[in-house]
């Protein structure tokens, strides 16, 4: 990183960590999706951008996560921080149980993705008929008024999930970079290139791209663990939803897949866009229902189009920083 | 000649852009007016746009007859929440930053129960229009109202008004096939129908099958074919509105003739698209649903304001949706009448001892218990005959007769 990046990246962290002190509730709100955005992003961005497998499914490690710490605290009582683990360790078994379905008997590209779709709606399904989970008629963890931080039991006033998610957020950025200067970043990178290539120098592909699932998986678990305590409810036609998954993704394709600030910067410019033009289409005083995501479709294909590698590495280019 | 946008111009226009919507969530709270602000969460967009536009139209119209009735000004702050529960809670906090004194809304109970906790945070009273999850009022919060009935009292009052029709068409059908929709209201409707069954002896008929098939299912052939074979004596369905229609195609390809199609409480059956994409094929299907009692003074006043904003459409077609959505609004403005005041504590007083006999909707006059729940909302018998929508029970209510068995039934 050069010393350019590293200011632009201590300005942008002093930003967020003193957003909620100078804007309203509003902006919080919206920070803190972004936030939560861009940290489930740069989760996927670790399996396809990384090491190049494709997974439209990952809406199955949130909803998995968000159920297994939800139901511990909705039945026992159990704090999200021991739910924590054991939505971790659900996810990453499910997530190998599909990474040794696909990479053992040589499921690839859109097969693949087919695959993890699969299994994130077969999921739901199995959760609609889940009694003990509260079934489609939903799971409600008990909420209360608070003004004071229970950092036990995750409870307290919308600060508090903006800077946990702020706090996610810059752990998984690091976790990242760790990552793709480490021999698994490099071994990913040559899987993704050509894993043929990477075969023949002797890289034990199936194992990398299992480790991918794993490191995804588990970071994907934790964002369902705050999706469960953040909105409270959990309804296995939303939370598992392929929209989740397309959700999910969208950040890091139009941020650029495999950067590192992609996933950041695409769920922030998609997030603020939406409520931009909402507010643009409120000054206009134009109440056509559907506009908004016609407008935002016509924006998305307009960013493909233009920068098809996402914004990211144009705008990295242009500034002189690293991608 | 054409002037071509560059690479760099494009990515100045993004940047600007971009700048414009992330100053955007920003915005200054504007200057307080003197007049009631209602901030209307609806799903205008996304899988349920049709519903939240429906709804929408009981809030256009809203302003007009309260002003009238009430004398209360009141301000629309619309928001479109795109059936999603992310979107839902953002907005919330969007319309109480610009000052709403009161949220409205939103059809769904994923959306409600995201809104109900901004309402909670922030101190704003939130009165549901739609919503029939039983625990989003379980969860002891102080600013939620809910004047809808929950899944359980829906399921309950459909049954028992399935006892009525048949006692007012001298029938007693002995055995039901039920067919229910596989999602959060289906499942619901399960339980409650599942656990009134037996306790309402006065009802005839035993269900013999019970069929659940998928919210998105294109082909209900098997299902259907499965029901037939049952030889029940009609057919209790939990429906939406695609399925509903999916399903009523499919019985008469399989020349499947029951005495009739009665839901016990869910939407499909009586929406203009049923009519619309069945035809002739909608008619004598029944529905018993909270409905608006087309007899009320009320409605007659609530009628003509839709007629006036709405000159191709019928209220009736929006009995539910538009219905509950302008007497969530009356609720909050009844409440600001009599509190005169905006703040949102005093207002959320008053909402709790609201007392409106003079209403739209079947039931008990609109009092919150103390869980902020109404109670004693009634349901219609509600059977489509000649393409409409009509009140055929409670007889208070009734505009025309129920027709049981449907003309269309033979007997296997």
């Amino acid at each position: 990183m050069n010393r350019r990046a590293a200011a632009l990246l201590l300005a942008l962290g002093a930003l967020l960590v003193a957003l909620p002190h100078v804007a309203g509730s509003y902006a919080l709100s919206v920070a803190t999706l972004i936030l939560y955005f861009a940290y489930t992003g740069q989760a996927w961005n670790v399996m396809m951008g990384f090491a190049g497998q494709l997974s439209l499914g990952h809406s199955i490690y949130v909803g998995v996560g968000a159920y297994a710490a939800g139901a511990l605290f909705f039945h026992y009582g159990i704090g999200p921080w021991a739910g924590l683990w054991l939505a971790i360790a659900l996810s990453v078994l499910i997530g190998l149980v599909i990474g040794f379905l696909a990479f053992r008997f040589g499921i690839s590209g859109v097969y693949f993705a087919l695959l993890t779709i699969a299994f994130a709606e077969f999921t739901r399904i199995g959760f609609d008929h889940l009694d003990w989970l509260g079934g489609p008629g939903g799971m409600f963890l008990k909420v209360a008024q608070r003004d004071q931080i229970d950092l036990a039991n995750f409870r307290g006033p919308p600060i508090m999930y903006y800077y946990a998610m702020l706090a996610l957020s810059a752990a998984a950025l690091a976790l990242c970079a760790w990552l793709l200067r480490s021999r698994a970043g490099y071994y990913w990178r040559a899987i993704r290139e050509d894993e043929e290539a990477a075969q023949a120098l002797g890289i034990n592909t199936f194992r990398w791209k299992m480790l991918a699932v794993t490191i995804s998986s588990a970071m994907t678990a934790i964002s369902g663990v705050f999706f469960a305590f953040y909105y409270n409810n959990l309804f296995p036609e939303q939370i598992f939803n392929i929209g989740r998954s397309i959700e999910i993704i969208l950040g890091p394709v139009i941020g650029g897949v495999g950067t590192l600030f992609g996933p950041i910067l695409g769920a922030a410019v998609l997030t603020l866009l939406s409520d931009g033009i909402t507010e643009a289409l409120a000054a206009f005083g134009w109440e056509i229902p559907g506009i908004k995501q016609v407008l935002y479709g016509l924006v998305l294909l307009a960013a493909i189009m233009f920068m098809p590698h996402g914004i990211w590495p144009a705008l990295a280019r242009r500034i002189g920083v690293d991608r | 000649m054409t002037q071509r946008t560059n690479r760099r111009q494009f990515n100045q226009a993004v940047a600007g852009l971009g700048a414009a919507a992330a100053l955007a969530p920003f915005g200054i709270v504007r200057a307080q007016a003197q007049k009631l602000k209602v901030g209307v969460l609806l799903p205008r967009s996304g899988v349920q746009g049709f519903i939240g536009q429906s709804c929408q139209k009981g809030a256009d119209l809203a302003p007009g007859v309260i002003k009238q009735m009430l004398g209360v000004d009141i301000e629309l702050m619309n928001a479109d929440t795109e059936s999603s529960v992310d979107t839902a809670r953002t907005r919330a906090e969007r319309l109480v930053q610009e000052g709403a004194h009161v949220l409205v809304g939103p059809f769904d109970s994923g959306a409600a129960a995201a809104i109900a906790q901004v309402a909670e945070q922030r101190g704003v009273p939130f009165v549901i229009n739609i919503a029939a999850a039983p625990q989003i009022t379980e969860q002891g919060y102080k600013f939620v109202f809910r004047n809808f009935q929950t899944g359980p009292d829906i399921a309950r009052n459909g049954l028992a008004l399935i006892g009525d029709l048949f006692q007012a068409t001298n029938t007693a059908p002995r055995t039901a096939v039920f067919m229910h929709v596989n999602d959060t209201f289906g499942q619901a409707m399960l339980k409650g129908i599942s656990a009134f069954m037996p306790r309402m002896t006065q009802l005839p008929f035993k269900i013999v099958d019970t069929i659940s098939y998928d919210p998105a299912a294109k082909d209900l052939t098997v299902e259907v074919s499965k029901a037939k074979a049952s030889n029940a004596d009609f057919l209790l369905l939990v429906c939406r509105l695609n399925d509903a229609i999916i399903l009523r195609r499919e019985m008469v390809k399989q020349r499947w003739n029951p005495m009739g199609i009665i839901s016990p409480g869910s939407p499909g059956m009586y929406e203009e698209q049923y009519y619309k994409a069945l035809g002739k094929l909608s008619e004598y299907s029944i529905s018993n649903v909270p409905w608006y009692n087309p007899n009320a003074k009320l409605t007659k006043i609530v009628e003509k304001a839709f007629l006036k904003q709405n000159p191709k459409d019928k209220l009736v077609f929006h009995g539910l949706n538009a219905g509950f959505t302008f007497e969530a609004i009356l609720i909050a403005a009844d409440a600001f009448k009599r509190a005169r005041s905006t703040d949102p504590k005093t207002l959320a007083d008053a909402i709790r001892q609201t007392n409106i006999t003079e209403k739209m909707m079947l039931g008990a006059p609109i009092k919150f218990n103390a869980k902020g729940q109404v109670e004693g909302i009634g349901s219609a018998c509600v059977q489509n005959l000649n393409l409409t929508p009509t009140v055929v029970l409670p007889a208070a209510a009734a505009t025309a007769k129920p027709v049981f068995p449907a003309p269309y039934f033979k007997r296997a």
